[in-house]
């Protein structure tokens, strides 16, 4: 949603304002501030023939209107396409108030966007901030005009698969060159949202109050939540969501044991980030605040109004969280998340503890929904539970809890006595407008997805996106995914030459990609795939939505010391769990499961067993028949577990190195099933243990 | 450090010996070889020293750590706490008879303190004189007063009330991204004393960067000992990869030397684990810990393979260590009145026996142990918690120690925000102004440890901030917790 435009002077700029502009221009004195006409599109002089588009394409609104918009992107850089004449260089974004825009030292001009309105400023409208058209005017020529985005081999296309779900197949790989990139990821977004983690639980059986006291801790939220990463259609969506439930975390571990039915508080969780994962980031970001599990994990819920007499305050615990974490970050940032610095070269810190202090004023009163019947406990000592609602949709607010109190923090005064509805309005909107979080969230997912140490310029362009979709609309999450994954950065083939692009793969994202390449199915259908620190030699250090803390499994921040990494100062997240335990854990655990898959325990139940039963064994396997096919050739069987687990990244020395040493078992094309299926669990340990897929370009 | 002679530690002599680390424990890049340092240093028994960092993630609550319980001070405790009453955050002052802290020298004004009731075993490791307990201690940059910090002309440490970012200035004195903790500045010192650098600095934990120096680096042990890989070293199902020649060609090739940066770093920390892992177990399976360990508690999971470890240190090395374990959970912004004491019984049972363990081995006097936390917490309530703070309370064991003692200014129990004194030495809610600086609580470890004076400027940068050099004899840079 747009902010209000910062008040700007009306009418035209003064002719010494921006004569000034041009002088620092000339001196190349770097990008001067963007005038603050800019931001007032409604007072510019309107021309549309100053940046002229062919009649038959500015024509085709019709087919436009059919498209989506551009994003600011998009259309900045058709600009330095199409009209060089202008804006004659390859600028990177940058933002003023909502604006985004770029700068042209050579020739003093400004392009922008704000809102949906594309305007100009400089030389070449004798310096009068004109108005040269609407997104909507330039659509089909920027579309049509972009350079074509195509896979042109199928590691292309497999590389593209693996930065947006978590793994690929030949069907995927060839749909991804019949398509191209963007029809085949708009089809994978337009796909109806899968069967949600509540629904899932509940029809597994866990929703059933008896003495299997489901409604206790007891891990079936990770039967759900690997379930979602084996099996969910809708692969897009899903993975997104778990890159969100890296950032917007709630952790299992840190609610289990504060409230009934920790399993579907989970699950609502999950579902919430699945729902609004292609949705607006202002709405998850109020539905994350009033979750009942966040609520809970983040001690929101229950959170009194402050009483003078016990000397009682607010809990400051989700207020400081949800600036430092969900939005605003520590310190102010520009737009391609570089480090604002004040007069003395300091960083600026965004918030105060006063701010934190007064924030959390607002979330105060807000508890689960205990309206609901309860229920006893069948298992002695028949403790009363709470209904499962308490853990579904969004807290309720008892006004006689919330802090009455005047509220000021980050430059906004909420008035005392507002209601906590209009209170909890304007601090989501001050925090969802502030400049930081665009580009904090930006980097982030960024390194979620494609690589840990993100060119300035790509974070820029993301943040773009962010700030406004095309059709001034902030905080659009399906574009910014996009916006992601499509990037040149990302798709080209400079940063797949480049020795430092990539991210280390995270453990559990391994197991899922294993899982789905290898169709992991459950015999008997009860799907209880669960990975935990049991065994600490084969401990997988990473579990899905139970990370250790609110800071995630790693911090984005994080340069290994030591490493090459650290003398350029590269932020590597995934190295801060990499170490001589863990590095030799996950080969153990890969081999304890890729032979014949996944140990359950009773899979013929949905309850735990704490005895061992006849029934247990791998109930999820596997499925390498079109491996098996190929173990007769050692460096196809290579050849195609390379393309689909790693699109082809594998070094030729790697592959033949790994060839070679498979043909040491004497496998033959006639050995017995059996031979197969352990020649084929060496190939993709191999694999699936070398750097070469490890890293992840 | 003055271990053997001083020809060995000389500036230039360390430097020269850095070069000749051609070891997988330090920073440089090269091959794996874990060579024996060029003079044999015999390992006498008799002079080694470790340090034991004990993490306390969250924050810990100092106030009902160390409970106000002289009459005065319990009052205002219970009347600053009361709104949390009922959510069981004011201890009742007859429960804390029993973890009284009687002290050699009783503290002024009739003040006294107890333990948590959860906490006799270090109540106990107090009154015999291996426990003590510094008072108020946190990071600073340089001293302060409320006047000075509430007017901003004064540097502070950054980010503070940040749990990442605490962590990190209490271990590397600089917010999140800072690379060199001075556990790792300290253990750079102790490289050349060791035969095998590599086992220097062992966290049983995860990744720290208090163990990170400049060539330092942590070795990472799991609580169950250095981690095989069963493809490698064979495992008793294991028909997987039965053919050695397939063994080996896996073992060469999840160490291949790398041109991606990002997939070498990894590597190098396969070539190290593979490397220290025949080794340490190899270090580890003789030695013989009868010392029983609390179960479900992860400290003490930890201390049972750091104390075991020590037990191997011939076979291992080495002479100078320092270790980091941790435990988490004492961010207690809500339920605090389950959620603390529960910690506080692991971690007063974990390191009982872990002194236990360590008088088995006769190693008592050469380890110390100490206790850091994120920050204290505030001393108002929200309810049923508490939120983030500052200064906080730690203890220091060992057979070293001057136990018996506290160290450090007793802070005041105000909440409010005069100019009264009262309110001086805290900066809003309760939230401690530390009174002794955490370079001071770490110089006064690496002294002990070995390392010179001089050197403890270079472990601890902002130490010369603080102490008589800095014009502030009131910071003593020597806090004087540790025996000569």
């Amino acid at each position: 949603m747009q902010s209000e435009p910062t008040a700007p002077a009306r009418g035209v700029a003064s002719a010494a304002t921006l004569a000034a502009a041009a002088l620092l221009a000339a001196c190349g004195g770097g990008d001067p501030d963007l005038p603050a006409q800019f931001g007032d599109p409604d007072t510019a002089l309107r021309r549309s023939d100053l940046l002229p588009i062919a009649q038959p394409l500015r024509g085709q609104r019709q087919a436009a209107a059919a498209q989506r918009l551009p994003t600011p992107t998009e259309l900045l850089d058709f600009a330095e396409r199409q009209y060089a004449q202008f804006f004659p260089s390859n600028e990177t974004n940058q933002l003023s108030g909502d604006v985004v825009y770029r700068f042209y030292p050579r020739s003093g001009n400004y392009v922008g966007v704000s809102g949906d309105a594309v305007l100009v400023l400089g030389p070449l409208s004798n310096n009068v901030v004109t108005h040269v058209g609407n997104m909507r005017d330039f659509a089909a020529a920027v579309l049509a005009s972009r350079p074509a985005l195509r896979a042109v081999s199928d590691e292309e296309a497999a590389r593209f698969v693996l930065h947006a779900q978590f793994s690929t197949s030949t069907e995927d790989i060839a749909a991804v060159r019949a398509q191209g990139y963007e029809n085949w990821l708009d089809a994978q977004l337009a796909l109806p949202s899968s069967q949600s983690g509540w629904d899932w639980l509940t029809q597994k059986g866990y929703a059933t109050v008896d003495t299997n006291e489901f409604f206790f801790a007891m891990g079936t939220n990770n039967y759900m939540i690997w379930y979602q990463m084996f099996q969910s259609p809708d692969a897009v969506r899903r993975r997104w969501a778990l890159a969100l439930s890296e950032i917007f975390v709630v952790s299992w571990r840190g609610i289990k044991d504060v409230l009934n039915w920790d399993n579907f508080a989970m699950a609502e969780y999950w579902d919430l980030l699945c729902g609004h994962a292609l949705g607006n980031y202002r709405e998850m970001l109020e539905a994350l605040t009033l979750n009942p599990a966040m609520g809970a994990f983040l001690s929101t819920r229950g959170n009194q109004r402050e009483d003078a007499t016990t000397g009682r305050l607010p809990d400051e615990n989700y207020a400081r969280e949800v600036m430092q974490l969900f939005s605003i970050g520590l310190h102010d940032l520009n737009l391609d998340a570089s480090i604002k610095r004040d007069g003395n070269g300091q960083p600026i810190e965004s918030y105060s503890a006063d701010d934190v202090s007064h924030l959390a004023r607002v979330f105060t009163g807000y508890d689960q929904d205990r309206s609901h019947p309860t229920f006893v406990n069948p298992k002695p000592p028949h403790q009363t539970i709470m209904n499962v609602v308490a853990v579904r949709g969004r807290m309720v607010l008892d006004a006689t809890k919330h802090s009455t109190a005047e509220k000021s923090f980050l430059g906004v005064t909420i008035p005392a006595n507002t209601p906590a509805v209009e209170s909890l309005r304007i601090a989501l909107d001050t925090l969802a407008n502030h400049p930081n979080t665009a580009p904090f969230l930006a980097r982030q997912f960024i390194q979620r997805l494609v690589t840990s140490n993100p060119a300035p310029a790509y974070i820029a362009r993301v943040a773009s996106t962010f700030v406004n979709n095309g059709a001034g609309v902030r905080g659009d999450l399906k574009a910014v995914l996009r916006a992601v994954l499509l990037d040149p950065e990302a798709r080209g083939a400079a940063s797949l030459a480049s020795p430092t692009f990539g991210k280390l793969r995270e453990p559990m994202l391994r197991i899922a990609q294993w899982g789905r390449t290898f169709k992991l199915h459950s015999k008997r259908g009860t799907w209880k795939a669960n990975f935990g620190p049991w065994d600490p030699v084969r401990d997988l250090g990473q579990f899905p939505l139970d990370p250790p803390s609110v800071f995630s499994y790693f911090r984005p921040g994080y340069v290994p010391p030591g490493t090459q990494m650290a003398q350029t100062g590269a932020t590597t997240p995934e190295f801060q769990i990499v170490n001589e335990s863990t590095v030799a854990t996950w080969i153990n655990q890969l081999m304890s499961v890729v032979f014949r898959g996944i140990w359950v325990s009773a899979p013929q139940q949905a309850a735990n067993s704490p005895v061992p039963s006849a029934t247990d064994g791998q109930d999820i396997a596997p499925d390498y028949s079109v491996e098996k096919a190929l173990v007769g050739d050692s460096s196809a069987l290579v050849r195609r577990l390379n393309l689909l687990l790693c699109a082809g990244q594998l070094s030729p020395a790697t592959s033949a190195r790994i060839a070679e040493a498979l043909r040491v078992d004497g496998i033959r094309s006639d050995s017995s099933d059996d031979f197969k299926q352990i020649h084929v669990a060496r190939a993709i340990v191999f694999v699936m243990c070398c750097a070469d897929y490890l890293v992840q370009r | 450090m003055h271990i053997l002679n001083d020809e060995r530690h000389t500036r230039r002599t360390f430097l020269r010996r850095a070069s000749q680390l051609a070891l997988a424990g330090s920073a440089t890049p090269l091959a794996l070889s874990l060579a024996a340092m060029g003079e044999a240093a015999a390992f006498d028994a008799t002079d080694y020293k470790a340090l034991v960092c004990v993490f306390l993630f969250g924050g810990n609550d100092y106030a009902n750590t160390v409970v106000p319980l002289d009459d005065t001070r319990y009052a205002a405790y219970s009347r600053l706490r009361g709104a949390g009453a009922g959510a069981g955050l004011v201890i009742p002052q007859s429960a804390l008879t029993s973890t009284e802290l009687r002290p050699t020298t009783a503290l002024p004004d009739g003040t006294r303190y107890a333990l948590a009731p959860e906490m006799p075993e270090l109540a106990a490791l107090f009154h015999q004189g291996r426990l003590a307990v510094q008072l108020n201690v946190g990071p600073l940059v340089v001293p302060l007063t409320r006047v000075q910090y509430d007017a901003g002309i004064l540097p502070r440490p950054p980010k503070l009330f940040s749990h990442n970012d605490q962590q990190s200035v209490w271990q590397a004195q600089g917010a999140e991204g800072s690379t060199r903790g001075w556990g790792g500045n300290i253990g750079d010192l102790a490289l050349s004393a060791n035969s095998k650098a590599m086992f220097t600095c062992i966290s049983v934990t995860g990744n720290t960067v208090f163990l990170s120096g400049q060539n330092a680096l942590q070795y990472q042990c799991s609580k169950a000992g250095a981690v095989a890989v069963e493809a490698i070293r064979g495992s008793p199902g294991g028909q997987f990869f039965y053919m050695p020649a397939m063994r080996s060609m896996f073992e060469e090739l999840v160490q291949q030397p790398q041109t991606h940066v990002l997939a070498e770093e990894y590597n190098r920390v396969v070539r190290r684990s593979l490397s220290a892992e025949s080794q340490v177990s190899a270090a580890l399976g003789p030695v013989q810990l009868n010392t029983g360990f609390p179960a479900d508690n992860k400290l003490a999971e930890q201390l049972q393979i750091v104390a075991r470890l020590i037990g191997a240190r011939n076979a291992l090395g080495v002479k100078r260590q320092v270790f980091f374990v941790s435990l988490e959970g004492f961010d207690v912004h809500d339920n605090m009145g389950t959620r603390q004491p529960a910690l506080l019984r692991r971690l007063s049972q974990a390191l009982g026996a872990f002194d236990a363990s360590l008088r088995e081995l006769g190693m008592v006097d050469q380890v110390t142990t100490f206790t850091a936390s994120d920050f204290g917490r505030t001393l108002s309530v929200n309810g049923d918690g508490t939120d983030h703070g500052w200064g906080g309370h730690q203890f220091v064991l060992g057979g070293a120690v001057k136990g018996k003692a506290f160290y450090g200014a007793p802070a005041p129990l105000s909440v409010g925000n005069s100019s009264a004194p009262d309110d001086q030495w805290h900066v809003g809610q309760g939230r401690l102004l530390p009174s002794t600086s955490v370079d001071q609580f770490g110089a006064t470890l690496a002294q002990w440890f070995g390392v010179s004076e001089e050197e403890r400027y270079g472990v601890l940068p902002n130490l010369r901030n603080f102490g008589d050099r800095a014009g502030r004899p009131d910071y003593p840079v020597d806090l004087g917790f540790m025996r000569r």
